[in-house]
């Protein structure tokens, strides 16, 4: 008689445990698939950046053979950046708005200039100075659309004389050292937007910026590796051993850097044992066990660490086959590995409520627009795209 | 003048390129940047009258008053005079603006027992029973809702 | 950069600056179309945000858990159906400790079926166990250093001169970091608008000079509003401040919530 007077509604909501703040239990979290891959894609084009200037800045001879490729890894990888994050907006036909009011106290609203900057000033110019002399080559004996192609990006200059070539190359190498501050800020700031959030224990810490950037490393130079391993695989040449032992060596330095900072976040938060504690713990034992336990750590850190660390210590005996195949498994571990990084920080600040008493879950639709299959779709579409790169830009003959 | 432009070809373009990149930039900001923005802090300043030109959907206690004082100087002498009358009616606001039987709550009981239902939550000082325990018909049979303590 | 080309080159520059000059008022009224586009409504007349302070406070020691306030809300501002509050009830049940367990208190029980809009159902657990229990409204804490306003990247959400923190729902792209900002859940992202949303402290009506919705219907006055700025005689909320020892919510967090809470108890987060 109670219930009919009253007429209370009993709702039960299954996907939650303990309680959680009303505006909290909803069904998807408001930051799904597409803000995982956002940061993803462009640590990928920090870290592929990264091994790039490794060759014009540090000089090390032994990646030349992977310095095109790295660049226009970074390129491609960079063009599909905006995409999750136009998808994932309300209002994408707003977009323009944060470049035309950006608000300053936001770490969001640097994205249209850091990403402008990046990929015009940074990337483009540092290819177009690298390809300048290629281009002017090409656009002379090619005919046909890719012959327009290459003259449209001469930019009508047509000097190559060894002053110009020197002076290019002089170019490049001082947008390579402005590139290296602008990679760090493109993804920093990223890592900076989940840190400056204080409201949320899992992800509000000074070290969020500087862990996002090294595993943006290790996963773009993983990346450079997979591609690299990939391409002379379909082209039918072989690996450049040299190369990619030392592609193998950076990793692994970069690898222990990350896993070092890492390793120190989760100790200073066991050790000191804040308010959050409890939860955040009960949260990543059982709600990310697949993805953190077993994907970050186990599969993505652990595992890589240990091949390549073998690697390290006695490379000379190891025969060649067994190499690559240790630096490709390496590689696709630490890809997966990053990825589910990402994951474990985007999902998981939003797998418990913030009244610190409740958990929620999240199963993944398939389709929409935060669902499996685009995930799949963005993460290959940069590859189509530099597929065509590779055609265009990167000969079989010059795999400079 | 042609000193200016001794800068290396490549270079030159360049140059230009991006100069007509931020100018173009500029010509877009200038063009989209909405008019009140910035009147009184970084944002809209429509945006203020905008939200406070919405429509009201409960009318307030004093609307109530115009038309029905009795009820309304009954209620204030009584011990619901802290509550509104949109508390149990409702939202009053289409009523107000046309005054027809049918489009406010004439309430029931349903009103009575939301606050007054024993539940150990509720603070001591609130006058509250176990219905089942308390009376099985209606609670207007012994109580008059505007004033509660006369008997009906 | 041959010689004959120099004083076409000069004659061409002057022409660009004057027609650069005379572009000016072409450029304004070009601006003045586009931005028609972009504007909705004409600023009413009579309301002048810097002169109000509104603020809320809640006495927790008043509040029965009917939900009225949570559904007036929800009328009165078209929140979609669903786990969409702009304010909500969160009721409180602490339980006795076990016997023998030589502790100060049993468990810390938290629940808010629907946001409170329909009431509460019987507690949990039986009347014997329960050491204390009560309600806690909650909502937009007007925090004088508001997190949520400091992360939009655009613009679209603010503190407005008068106190209330509000958010301009035409220029809003949706991105959600204000949600992930806000400390105390009070902000949405709308399946409709899909726009942000929280509560705007009923902004239509008060600058009518009536009080917001959940104010309105609360039977017990256990939300009391008030002007800082104008304080009206017996004031409600200075008679707040006056009468009572407060908390604010999270302070640990530096956001300096303007809403007081009277009457809670330190499992209130």
């Amino acid at each position: 008689m109670t219930n009919e007077l009253t007429n209370i509604v009993q709702v039960v909501m299954p996907h939650f445990e303990g309680y959680v703040y009303p505006n909290e239990a909803t069904q998807q979290p408001l930051w799904g698939i597409l803000i995982v891959l956002y940061p993803y894609i462009t640590g990928l084009v920090a870290g592929a950046f990264i091994m790039a200037s490794l060759v014009r800045v540090f000089n090390v001879k032994a990646l030349e053979p992977v310095y095109r490729l790295s660049m226009l890894t970074a390129f491609a990888f960079l063009l599909c950046a905006p995409l999750p994050l136009l998808f994932h907006l309300g209002h994408p036909e707003r977009c323009f708005e944060v470049m035309m009011t950006p608000h300053l106290t936001s770490p969001m609203a640097i994205f249209g200039f850091v990403y402008a900057w990046y990929l015009m000033a940074v990337l483009l110019l540092e290819l177009w100075f690298d390809y300048r002399r290629d281009f002017v080559g090409w656009s002379e004996s090619t005919s046909g659309f890719k012959g327009i192609l290459y003259r449209l990006f001469t930019v009508g200059v047509t000097d190559v004389s060894e002053p110009a070539v020197q002076l290019d190359h002089k170019i490049g190498h001082i947008l390579s050292v402005v590139g290296i501050p602008s990679a760090f800020l493109l993804h920093g700031y990223v890592g900076f937007i989940f840190g400056s959030v204080k409201a949320n224990p899992w992800w509000g810490n000074a070290l969020m910026p500087i862990i996002f950037i090294m595993s943006a490393m290790v996963s773009g130079i993983a990346l450079c590796v997979f591609n690299y391993m990939v391409l002379s695989w379909i082209r039918r040449k072989t690996v450049d051993m040299k190369c990619l032992d030392v592609m193998g060596m950076y990793l692994f330095y970069a690898l222990v850097m990350d896993t070092a900072i890492e390793g120190l976040d989760w100790i200073h938060r066991i050790y000191s044992a804040e308010e959050g504690f409890r939860v955040i713990q009960y949260m990543a034992r059982v709600k990310l066990f697949y993805t953190l336990s077993l994907g970050q750590v186990a599969f993505g850190t652990l595992v890589p660490l240990i091949l390549l660390g073998v690697l390290q210590l006695v490379r000379r005996r190891v025969p060649e086959l067994q190499r690559r195949r240790m630096y490709f498994s390496s590689a696709m571990l630490i890809l997966v590995g990053v990825l589910a990084m990402r994951w474990n920080v985007v999902i998981g600040g939003q797998l418990f409520s913030k009244s610190l008493r409740g958990i929620m879950s999240y199963k993944m639709e398939f389709a929409g627009l935060e669902g499996w299959f685009m995930g799949v779709v963005l993460l290959c579409l940069p590859f189509v795209i530099l597929t065509v790169f590779v055609k265009l830009f990167l000969s079989e003959h010059d795999q400079r | 003048m042609r000193r200016l432009f001794k800068m290396p070809p490549q270079l030159f373009r360049i140059f230009l390129l991006a100069v007509g990149i931020v100018g173009a930039y500029s010509v877009a900001r200038y063009f989209l940047t909405p008019p009140s923005f910035g009147e009184y802090g970084w944002y809209r300043g429509a945006a203020l009258a905008e939200l406070a030109t919405r429509d009201q959907v409960y009318a307030g206690k004093k609307a109530c008053e115009e038309c029905h004082s009795d009820e309304y100087q009954k209620l204030l002498k009584h011990e619901h005079k802290g509550l509104a009358c949109e508390s149990c009616h409702g939202p009053g606001e289409a009523h107000s603006n046309d005054p027809r039987k049918d489009n406010i709550d004439r309430s029931s009981f349903a009103a009575c027992v939301r606050c007054h239902e024993a539940n150990p939550s509720r603070p001591k000082w609130h006058k509250q029973i176990v219905i089942k325990n308390h009376y099985s018909g209606k609670c207007t049979d012994c109580h008059v809702p505007h004033s509660p303590s006369e008997v009906p | 950069m041959n010689k004959p080309v120099s004083r076409r080159s000069l004659l061409g520059k002057i022409g660009a600056a004057v027609a650069g000059v005379l572009a000016a008022p072409a450029a304004k009224a070009a601006k003045a179309v586009v931005q028609r586009v972009l504007v909705t409504a004409e600023a009413p007349k009579g309301y002048d945000p810097t002169q109000h302070k509104w603020v809320m406070a809640i006495d927790a020691n008043r509040c029965i858990g009917c939900g009225f306030c949570a559904e007036a809300c929800k009328k009165e501002n078209h929140v979609p159906e669903g786990p969409y509050f702009r304010t909500w009830v969160e009721r409180y049940i602490i339980t006795k400790p076990k016997p023998g367990s030589s502790a100060a208190r049993g468990e810390t029980l938290v629940d808010c079926p629907n946001g409170g809009i329909n009431g509460y159902p019987e507690a949990p657990v039986p009347k014997e166990d329960i050491q204390h229990s009560f309600f806690v409204p909650k909502l937009c804490n007007l925090c004088q250093h508001s997190p949520c306003t400091q992360v939009c990247p655009v613009g679209a959400t603010f503190d407005a001169p008068d106190g209330a923190v509000l958010i301009d729902p035409t220029y809003c792209i949706g991105c959600g970091f204000c949600i992930q900002a806000c400390p105390y859940g009070c902000r949405f992202l709308s399946p409709v608008t899909k726009t942000a949303e929280k509560c705007t402290l009923c902004y239509h009506r008060i600058t009518r000079g009536l009080k917001p919705a959940c104010v309105e219907v609360c039977p017990t006055q256990a939300r009391i509003f008030g002007d800082l700025k104008h304080p009206v005689p017996d004031d409600p909320i200075q008679q707040f401040y006056q009468n009572n020892l407060v908390e604010a919510l999270k302070p640990h967090l530096g956001t300096e919530p303007r809403v007081f809470y009277a009457g809670i108890d330190k499992e209130v987060r």
